[in-house]
């Protein structure tokens, strides 16, 4: 290729678009600035008393994930007794089925989420008696599959979240041992994108949620010096938007939740300074409603549990010091886990 | 027919990522609205009927199921509760179960209908939610059960379905599902992103699929990488394994769409992640890239060219043909991976100067090896592989022809030119030129970075940590060309180390005036090292400086160092006689002295 013609290309290539939009959202002057700690933990509190909410009725489907935001959050602010323990370690018990799986909720069917979820709860709780451990073990191993990967439930739906929810509930069991740790994470591994990231499956686009979950996963298993570290950083870092938010894949919009996916990917690989702190506390900190309590993924949109949890815990990440430290990979309050004698590994 | 609408919660990010589509439970891009006490009312009332019929419904079914009922009712039923809450999982469990018990008693024919009306269904469910991972994975698994499948009506679904969002990954993985069983060839997929790319350049799901795919159809050779033919069970391959190298001509043909895509829009970060791969692609071959013998300190050393777990790679030492059993040691009780591993010899084995040792050490895992010769009266001694010095680092960015690199890097030049605030167009630059001549572009290089830091101040830190690697890498290859065991790196704006398992033969290192903030536990792969000065710094901890076995001088004046504990790692240096705290916090504390004398047997020389 001659220098000329190449030239010649060029001057015809350029046509750039006018005014690029970047996707993103613009906090307003009168947005929260300071953090509402009393009233999020009135929001949780109050939030399970709804029983009968028809949009609570409908998310039983995920019920025991639910909880388990609800409970982290509180532990974190330090307001864990305010919850009913006895009630929900009783619920846990009546979740579990005789395969060993936990299910969301009573009548419906075990999975590895919600197996992780139940998990944490009882780790929260120091109370793991109320299950049967070990039936949760070989529930979790006989999810494994040849290739080193892990379904969610017995319908072979394959997931690297699944490697995740596999290993964090072994490592909190202290059963890490009892799957193909080699085979789990070759699988992970083969989910490597070119930009470092990770994704659902081999040959999946890279995705905020997903590198979590496979960060976590190499961290448990203490193999993250197979991440090119410097390269997913700069992807990771690269989700900071202009209002300070974080978004999960290239041109999205920023939500809080990634505040948690990224930020905890980032400290999992030793590059969390690589993002403008201030600005994304100042996000987040926008993204509370004053009057209800709890967060949203937006400024000005619903809250919930789930953004609240993930609002609360980056916080923490980010160094507040009103918040109990959290832990980026188990997403658990840090005492929770020295107590159960678990540091998983994490890059400098 | 949607009897049971849920409000319908759609939005632009990637949302209702981890626990399904949590388009319920988590207000996923709901905007609050204000309204009034008897809008609130009638809200209320309309939410009460509404759980009342829910509630029933999902009774049904699960009292159904509970009796073991698969007719064709229950199917009904749980479609009606699915196409309004396609996440309620059990519910998908529960047709599973009806289907295949249906399977067992139809002929083949209503088989078929039955899934391709399970098809059809599952079409309306994923035009409301096309999000939800419950409808894709049950989509896949009608597929693997109808007995013809129309895979060409699952590719058109995908094209409508990327036609709405060409970036719902669900999609996308479904379309490699398809693909994949179809035997779609890997030419065609590549045509695919060809004309998503040409209607749109700002795809990150196309660019990524091409990366992919390129592998696949131009690979750089023939040969599958060496490792991988010997990979055990007890070591998963690393990543670089699963190669993503591309042949050269093709890859010419990359940079010319890349170059086209971010000229259109150079603001579109799509392209720019693309090019840094393509510049990126060259691997590392995996060896033992040095072996270190020291007579008086009666122990070995090895680097290798990526962190290992030495305890288990089957690592062997031979001593004048003889194995010797001994125990690895990483650099630091930190890393149970790392590029520097360390054993103890057996006392008296290589103690007396007057003899001549041959060393190997075996990494029988990847069957390689490297020699080292102790010669009579030599203290030490060292084998390390010279042919990879100069393309150390140069080999990770590019094989290419420089030719080719330099007319890349006039392109991008020309396009700065037009856009000088383009921050993608300034890195990619810099890239190109560490690609092409790192040493003779270094004062473009800062300068380049600095305007990088100004245009892009939220990720400043970034390109701060980067510039200190490209400096250290730069430092290191006039080391190499020196030859000597001395290294300087005053006065270079370092915010991070990198690169330490390079320095193993380092006597004498110079960090002072810097804005260095600790030396982490990777210092201690600086197993030589005899001298330090690291004054001007912000340092506030030192792990690294453990285990030193010839650290004799310290000089850390003016830094942060706070507290007595700090310096606790130093006690693990028996050699070290000097140490310069002034103008450290730490100088502060009562009793510092005598607490010192106590921590630091060794020290003799002590400036505070
Ligand atoms: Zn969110």
């Amino acid at each position: 290729m001659t220098n000329s013609k190449k030239k010649s290309r060029k001057d015809l290539g350029y046509h750039p678009k006018m005014g690029t939009q970047v996707k993103d959202v613009v906090l307003k002057p009168d947005a929260p600035s300071t953090l509402l700690l009393e009233k999020h933990a009135d929001y949780i509190a109050a939030y399970g008393s709804k029983k009968d909410d028809y949009e609570y009725t409908l998310s039983e489907y995920l019920r025991m994930s639910g909880i388990y935001w609800g409970l982290t959050v509180m532990d974190l602010m330090g307001q864990l007794p305010r919850m009913n323990r006895e009630e929900i370690t009783a619920f846990i018990t009546a979740c579990q089925h005789d395969c060993g799986g936990i299910s969301a909720s009573i009548g419906h069917d075990p999975h590895l989420l919600y197996t992780l979820s139940a998990v944490q709860i009882l780790s929260l709780y120091d109370d793991l008696s109320v299950i049967d451990v070990h039936k949760v073990v070989e529930y979790v191993k006989g999810l494994q599959q040849e290739d080193g990967s892990f379904a969610g439930d017995k319908w072979g739906e394959i997931d690297t979240r699944f490697s995740f929810c596999a290993v964090a509930t072994l490592a909190l069991l202290g059963k890490l041992d009892a799957i193909n740790l080699d085979k789990a994470v070759e699988f992970v591994l083969s989910c490597m994108n070119f930009d470092g990231g990770f994704g659902c499956r081999p040959g999946s686009e890279s995705h905020a949620g997903q590198i979590y979950c496979c960060t976590g996963f190499l961290s448990i298993t203490g193999q993250l010096h197979q991440v090119s570290a410097d390269l997913l950083g700069w992807w990771l870092c690269e989700r900071q938007l202009p209002s300070g938010g974080l978004n999960g894949r290239p041109e999205k919009l920023p939500d809080v939740c990634y505040s948690w996916w990224v930020l905890a990917s980032l400290k999992i690989i030793g590059r969390i300074h690589w993002i403008d702190k201030n600005k994304l506390r100042s996000f987040i900190l926008a993204c509370q409603d004053e009057e209800t309590g709890g967060f949203a993924d937006r400024p000005g949109d619903m809250v919930d549990p789930f953004h609240t949890l993930f609002g609360i815990a980056g916080l923490s990440l980010l160094g507040d010091e009103e918040i109990k430290a959290v832990n980026p990979v188990f997403c658990m309050p840090e005492d929770v886990l020295q107590r159960l004698g678990l540091h998983p590994e994490l890059l400098s | 027919m949607r009897v049971y609408p849920v409000p319908t919660l759609l939005h632009e990010s990637d949302t209702s990522w981890f626990q399904s589509a949590l388009k319920v439970i988590t207000m996923h891009g709901r905007v609050k609205l204000k309204s009034t006490a008897q809008q609130e009312e009638e809200k209320r009332k309309e939410r009460e009927k509404k759980l009342k019929i829910y509630v029933a419904a999902r009774d049904a079914c699960f009292s159904k199921r509970k009796e073991g009922i698969m007719d064709i009712e229950a199917l009904q039923l749980t479609q009606q509760l699915l196409s309004s809450n396609p996440d309620f999982a059990t519910l998908w469990n529960y047709r599973r179960e009806i289907l295949l018990h249906q399977e067992t008693v139809l002929s083949e024919e209503e088989v078929q209908k039955l899934y391709e009306d399970e098809l059809v269904f599952l079409e309306g469910c994923l035009k409301v939610n096309p999000k939800s991972y419950g409808s894709w994975h049950h989509r896949g698994w009608v597929l693997s059960r109808i007995p013809r499948p129309d895979w060409n009506r699952e590719l058109g679904l995908c094209d409508r379905c990327l036609g709405l969002d060409d970036r719902n990954f669900h999609c996308w993985d479904y379309r490699r599902m398809v693909v994949k069983l179809s035997g779609v060839p890997v030419e065609q997929e590549l045509q695919f992103t060809d004309r998503l790319i040409g209607s749109n350049f700002s795809n990150y799901s196309s660019w990524h699929y091409r990366s992919t795919l390129l592998p696949l159809l131009h690979p750089h050779s023939p040969e599958p990488p060496f490792p991988l033919r010997n990979a055990r069970s007890s070591s998963p391959s690393s990543p670089q394994m699963h190669s993503h190298r591309v042949c050269e001509e093709q890859l010419l043909k990359e940079y010319e769409l890349v170059q086209n895509a971010f000229f259109t829009d150079p603001n579109d970060q799509s392209a720019w992640f693309y090019y840094r791969w393509l510049l990126g692609r060259a691997e590392r071959e995996e060896m033992i890239s040095c072996v270190y013998v020291s007579r008086e300190g009666e122990r070995v050393i090895v680097a290798f060219s990526r962190p290992v777990n030495a305890q288990a790679v089957g690592l062997l030492l031979v001593v004048d043909g003889q194995p010797l059993q001994v125990d690895w040691r990483s650099v630091h009780p930190r890393f149970r991976h790392c590029p520097v591993w360390i054993c103890e010899l057996p006392p008296g084995t290589i103690s007396d100067a007057s003899n001549e040792h041959n060393l190997t050490v075996h990494w029988t895992e990847r069957h390689t090896h490297r020699d080292c010769a102790l010669y009579t009266g030599r203290s030490e001694s060292w084998c390390r592989d010279s042919a990879t010095d100069q393309e150390l680092f140069r080999s990770e960015l590019s094989v290419e022809k420089s030719s080719v690199l330099q007319s890349e890097l006039q392109s991008c030049t020309q396009l700065l030119e037009l856009e000088p605030q383009n921050k993608w167009c300034v890195l990619t630059i810099v890239l190109l030129m560490r690609a092409l001549d790192p040493l003779g572009y270094e004062k473009e290089t800062l300068a380049h970075f600095e305007t990088l830091k100004e245009v892009d101040s939220m990720r400043s830190s970034y390109y701060s940590d980067l510039c200190s690697k490209f400096m250290i890498e730069n430092t290191i290859l006039k080391m190499e060309y020196a030859e000597v065991r001395v290294f300087s790196l005053s006065g270079k704006k370092l915010t991070t180390l990198c690169h330490l398992d390079q320095l193993l033969l380092v006597t004498h290192i110079n960090l002072s005036s810097n804005k260095l903030q600790t030396l982490p536990p990777q210092f201690a792969m600086l197993q030589c090292l005899e001298v330090l000065e690291a004054d001007d710094n912000a340092i506030e901890t030192l792990p690294g400086l453990y285990h030193l076995p010839r650290l004799e001088e310290v000089s850390l004046r003016n830094n942060q160092i706070s507290r007595l504990s700090d310096l606790k790692p130093l006690s693990s240096c028996p050699k070290l006689t000097r140490l310069d705290l002034r103008g450290n916090p730490v100088t502060q504390t009562a009793n510092l002295q005598s607490e010192l004398a106590e921590l630091l047997p060794s020290v003799t020389d002590l400036l505070l």
